[in-house]
């Protein structure tokens, strides 16, 4: 930091540090050093007068003695040889009447970080673990792990160590959990301190003694103890139970994560700890601290993951009141978006309209976007709602209402209607690009509805050369084919404009290509135009995917009480995997590098797969079609027969997975796009005897395993054995080539 | 007896996909200010370079608002786990995973503790206090680990600067560090200290309950709830052994308890009993949501309307008394954040004063205590920028109140009753009502 004059300043305490009459008065000596201090925090580069404060730190003022100490251990790795000197101190003071200025000299000689000085810390380290004052121990406990981070991690010294885990029976609780911490980083290499039964038990009944600081973080380390026994198992459970109580909301994360991970063969009590907590929980929620209430929001919304219906009767608490801050509105919207119920949809909806007109333009787009998730369910009310804020004509909500309005449009088709008679207008208010590809691809897909479609879309080709946003002209182009093809009188002519601009004029390559493209096309004729461009117009399975089926508690009681609630797990695996904290994680999705032409599988691994059919007593039949209604309707009604986790790395690649399964006669009904996390895809297979197989595969990259849940429309285990083996074989083998 | 791993216990390894824990738990601190200047930082580990705020500046500036940055923001390097008191941010640096309401949980209990020890917790007693405030630092916080954050045992290891003291200290050149260690571990229980003795003995408990609520444009509630707290003022000598019994324990179905609570004896007797701390301390606090338990003791008449292609508007607002059981409500003061376009307001009040600022556009009136025979009422013109759109939403108000001497709730406590100790205690209880978070909607 720049500091103009600070040479001045150090010349000038120096001199009055070394003047004999103000080190005479005690008062005017402390004051100096405070003044030192003071400069210090500023950030002024103080070490030049580090002789006269080593001289200082022999003193029988305490005060002045913190003041000295606080100095050293800042400045002692720029001056290592002169700290060497205030060692000498130092180590009288270790052995001084005063157990605090022990205790404090022994913190401060842990805390120089130079090198060298671990051979003089080392017997007053030993001697602080056997003082008689608690405060020393607590000191010299965890002075242990600063002189282990100074040996450069390398060795572990097995005695210590002992002493270390010995002192966990010390009658100080501080003094035991600073043995954990101590324990946990000495042993970093090793895994961690090891909490074996009578550790556990111990611990356990000193809980009661410790602040809440050493409960959340005993806690935290007995997720790693499991009971031998169901009978033990209760026993801890029932010691927890009133830390479920505790006013500290950290002690009552780190209670129900405990009880979650103990609890994790026994889904009824999990869902009754979940219930116990559902109070604490929602006071954090509504605590005065905002940042707990952040957290707290996090951490309902991955409870509502697994038990849906969880909050809905306190759906109120989630409403957004004026003053709170953005990130809170935020997951507020999310949680409400969730706990939706016949019951509640209409007041959530009037809430979440409120929100629409928010000053914020990101929360009130935020709101709509929930609105247009909740109409997945309950169409028309919030059809109703969209439409009518269409009416209100502001840019930014406009253009949010018809992304919504295309999403709708493509997940659930009895919307398009609706959607069709809101959308004339709406060009007015929207000038950015998301917003236009949404407008333009409603407008040719569904132009056939919309009367005036012909008109708009030729005002969009009027102002094509001013347009900035190459996507918007991708989409204009696309659109006007398919509208061409649907109402061809209307949009010869424009259509002739359109290409005729993006050929000569346009400069981007890209939207010059796809006009070439389409130009080609229709001169190949208008029937191959229709079988390229007349795609579906809605996709309603994609539904199956979104909807989230419950999620078993045991897939996120893991994350439970840690920062993944707060930023979602893909991108926590993200995030951890750059700052290498997590060393195996997931490989990124890496959608561009696969080869997409030529042989997808390896001649010698598609014998293997092909073969495969014919050594059971199965046989699949080709051509199997089941529809993607039909599909979801049978898997509803049908139990799951069989589940079952193969290992896999790495992100998928649909495309190989979908050919592959083609191979064996597994047609794919839907699945995720690549590099989605949870991945998933549903698949279905018909035998000559007329037995459906419906198969989901789910994928946690995160865990590195693919879980496959097998349904069977008639019960027989022969073939279903069968069918999992051939399935097994695909995967394995699609596994072996990504590897 | 402890069976104690050798050899650092490796044969044990655990296979259990959990990430080391707590390790490093808080690396560094930094204190900053609404203008962005970082004006105290302490590490309790390596030091870490200031630069690493640049990335919650950039936080902040992406966040237009102060009070909108995030509370967690990942570094390459590090996560900044950060809160909002008072106008500063306390920015704590994490290296590896942890809980993030342990953080931020502690990160508060630091605030609390500046604010208990200097009255305010702001930039300015801060630097004054400079020197305790390291000390406290240090205190607080060992390797990264929470130490001590009792407020009665910190203020055993040093002293709170008070104006007394500090003469007195200036004059007999004595310190504000305790010589002595804190008794606290020496007893059998940890929360409270060995041989208290006073003079006079008295136990005070404080109830105070905090209404939240928004009421909607009608007046009807759309959500309402009761945050209550029972804060104890305990000086009494020895080792007292306290009951306190309520006449209508059944309204606390959501409590959380300080840990010298009995839960079992809570449990089967709805009574609540403990041996208590020494000096001020939070004995429960609860939580009351059911709907028709919970009374709004004021309501708002309001009219505000804003013209079509017009650049006035009307602004009218009167307040009463609703359910208030016959109590005063007093320290009444109403926060309105006007729209954007509104650029002065002309206004005139029947009791208290208002003051507008034109540039946050906020609109305050203290109104002070309500007489029910004359409302207080605010009303006058609002001045709009001209040729701007008429604003969507009418503002929300924010309401602030008091009465003394009530528990909306109704909880009341029936009686106190100590074992352990011969002598007569003073016993007090006192309640206050408050609003919390109270928002009427126009």
């Amino acid at each position: 930091m720049p500091y103009l004059g600070s040479e001045d300043v150090v010349k000038e305490l120096k001199k009055a540090l070394c003047n004999p009459h103000i080190q005479a008065d005690r008062l005017r000596y402390r004051s100096v050093i405070q003044r030192v201090i003071r400069h210090m925090t500023q950030g002024v580069d103080m070490s030049g007068v580090f002789m006269e404060m080593v001289k200082a730190s022999a003193t029988v003022d305490i005060v002045q003695k913190k003041l000295v100490y606080l100095y050293m251990c800042t400045y002692a790795p720029l001056k290592p040889d002169l700290a060497l000197l205030a060692i000498n101190t130092l180590c009288k003071d270790c052995s001084d009447p005063n157990p605090m200025v022990r205790g404090l000299a022994l913190r401060s000689m842990c805390s120089l970080r130079m090198p060298g000085v671990q051979e003089y810390i080392q017997q007053p380290i030993l001697n602080g673990l056997r003082d008689k004052a608690s405060y020393v121990r607590r000191v010299a406990v965890l002075g242990c792990a600063k002189m282990h981070n100074l040996h450069g991690d390398s060795e572990v010294d097995g005695a210590l160590v002992n002493e270390l885990y010995s002192l966990l029976r010390d009658q100080d609780p501080i003094v035991v959990v600073n043995c954990l911490r101590s324990l946990e980083e000495i042993l970093k290499q090793e895994g961690g301190v090891v909490i074996n039964k009578p550790i556990a038990h111990h611990l356990l009944n000193r809980m009661s003694k410790l602040d809440q600081w050493g409960q959340a973080e005993v806690l935290n380390f007995l997720l790693r103890y499991q009971p031998r026994s169901e009978e033990e198992l209760f026993d801890i459970l029932n010691l927890l139970d009133s830390f479920l109580k505790s006013s500290s909301p950290g002690v009552v994360m780190g209670a129900t994560k405990l009880f979650l991970i103990l609890a994790k063969k026994f889904p009824h009590v999990q869902t009754d700890v979940l219930m116990q907590v559902k109070g604490p929980l929602l006071a954090a929620c509504s605590s005065e601290s905002r940042e707990l209430c952040f957290a707290a929001l996090c951490h309902v919304r991955q409870i509502l993951h697994s038990l849906p219906g969880h909050f809905s009767s306190h759906y109120k608490k989630f409403f957004c009141s004026y003053s709170e801050p953005h990130y809170i509105k935020l997951q507020k919207v999310e949680v409400l978006c969730e706990l939706v119920n016949d019951e509640n949809v209409q007041q959530v909806l009037e809430e979440l309209r409120g929100y629409c007109t928010d000053v914020s333009a990101d929360f009130a787009q935020a709101a709509i976007l929930a609105i247009g998730g909740i109409a997945r369910t309950y169409t028309d009310q919030c059809m109703q709602i969209l439409t009518e804020l269409l009416g209100l004509r502001q840019e930014h909500i406009t253009t949010v209402v018809v992304q919504t309005f295309r999403d709708l449009a493509w997940l659930c088709p009895q919307c398009t209607e609706a959607v069709c008679q809101a959308l004339p207008g709406c060009e007015e208010n929207i000038q950015d690009s998301e917003g236009k590809q949404a407008l333009i691809w409603l407008l040719g897909v569904h132009g056939k509805r919309i009367p005036n479609a012909p008109y708009v879309l030729e005002d969009f080709i009027e102002n094509v050369k001013s347009e900035t946003f190459p996507a918007v002209k991708m989409e204009l182009l696309t659109a006007v084919l398919r509208l061409f093809l649907s109402r061809p009188a209307e949009c010869q002519d424009m259509l002739g404009r359109l290409l005729h601009y993006c050929i000569e004029e346009e400069k981007d390559m890209a939207v010059r290509d796809r006009g070439l493209f389409y130009y080609r096309l229709l001169l190949a004729g208008i029937s191959e135009a229709k079988q390229i461009l007349c795609s579906p117009e809605s996709d309603p399975s994609l539904r199956l995917l979104e909807d989230q089926a419950e999620r078993p508690v045991n897939s996120w009681a893991l994350d439970f009480n840690t920062l993944v609630p707060v930023y979602g797990k893909a991108r926590w695996a993200t995030i951890a995997k750059c700052q290498g904290v997590e060393h195996h994680g997931p490989e990124l999705p890496n959608t561009a590098a696969f080869p997409t032409s030529g042989s997808l599988i390896p001649e010698e691994n598609k014998e293997r797969v092909q073969e495969l059919p014919d050594s059971g007593a199965l046989m699949l039949i080709p051509n199997h079609q089941l529809t993607a209604e039909c599909f979801e309707k049978t898997w509803l009604s049908l139990k799951v027969a069989h589940q079952q986790v193969f290992p896999w790395q790495g992100a998928v690649h649909p495309d190989t997975l979908q050919m592959a399964l083609q191979v064996v006669n597994i047609q794919t009904i839907a699945m995720s796009r690549a590099g989605t996390q949870p991945w998933k895809a549903y698949l279905s297979a018909q035998d000559d005897t007329g037995c459906l197989f419906l198969t989901e595969l789910l994928l946690e990259p995160a865990n590195l395993q693919m879980q496959i849940s097998v349904k069977q429309s008639e019960a027989r285990t022969e073939t279903l054995k069968s069918f999992i083996s051939v399935l097994e074989t695909v995967i394995g083998t699609i596994g072996d080539i990504k590897s | 007896m402890l069976c104690v791993p050798t050899g650092g216990g490796s044969r044990l390894r655990l296979s259990l996909p959990f990430s080391s824990g707590f390790e490093k738990m808080i690396h560094s601190l930094f204190l900053i200010n609404c203008s962005g200047d970082i004006f105290l930082e302490k590490h309790w580990k390596s030091v870490v370079s200031q630069s690493v705020c640049d990335y919650f500046f950039e936080a902040q500036e992406k966040a237009a608002d102060v009070e909108n940055v995030p509370p967690v923001i990942s570094t390459p390097h590090h996560y900044l786990i950060s809160i909002y008191r008072d106008k500063l941010f306390f920015v704590s640096v994490i290296q590896t995973e942890v809980p993030p309401l342990f953080v931020i949980e502690f990160l508060h209990r630091v605030a609390d503790t500046f604010q208990d020890y200097f009255g305010e917790c702001s930039e300015a007693a801060i630097k004054d206090n400079v020197v305790i405030v390291y000390e406290l630092l240090e205190e607080m916080l060992d390797n990264g680990f929470p130490l001590a954050t009792e407020s009665n045992i910190l203020k055993e290891l040093i002293k709170p600067p008070t104006i007394l003291r500090s003469v007195v200290n200036s004059i007999t050149g004595s310190s504000n560090v305790g010589d002595t260690l804190p008794t606290g571990q020496l007893s059998n229980i940890p929360w409270r200290r060995a041989g208290v003795k006073y003079t006079n003995n008295e136990a005070y408990f404080d109830v105070v309950e905090e209404i939240d609520a928004i009421i909607d444009k009608s007046g009807s509630t759309v959500f309402a709830e009761i945050q209550g707290v029972i804060d104890a003022c305990i000086k009494l000598s020895g080792m007292p052994d306290l009951s306190l019994s309520f006449m209508n324990p059944r309204l606390l179905d959501d409590v959380s308890f300080h840990p010298c609570i009995r839960f079992k004896r809570w449990e089967s007797e709805r009574v609540l009993s403990f041996i208590p701390p020494d000096g001020n301390f939070r004995l429960i606090s609860y939580r009351v949501s059911s709907q028709n338990l919970v009374a709004i003791p004021v309501y708002v008449k309001h009219s505000i309307s804003f013209k079509e292609n017009s650049s006035c508007g009307r602004f009218d607002i009167t307040i009463g008394p609703k359910q208030n059981m016959g109590k005063t409500i007093e320290g009444i003061t109403v926060t309105v954040h006007m729209p954007k376009v509104v650029l002065n307001m002309n206004l005139t009040p029947t009791q208290g004063s208002y003051t507008f600022d034109p540039v946050t556009k906020v609109l305050t009136w203290d109104v002070g205590k309500i007489t029910p025979q004359k409302l207080p009422s605010l009303k006058g013109l609002v001045n709009l920028q001209s040729g701007a759109p008429k604003p969507e939403e009418n503002p929300s108000l924010n309401i602030q109140f008091k009465i003394q001497q009530l528990a909306i709730s109704g909880l009341k406590v029936n009686r106190l009753d100590m074992y352990g100790e011969k002598y007569k205690p003073f016993k007090g209880v006192k309640y206050v009502t408050k609003a919390g978070k109270f928002q009427v909607r126009t």
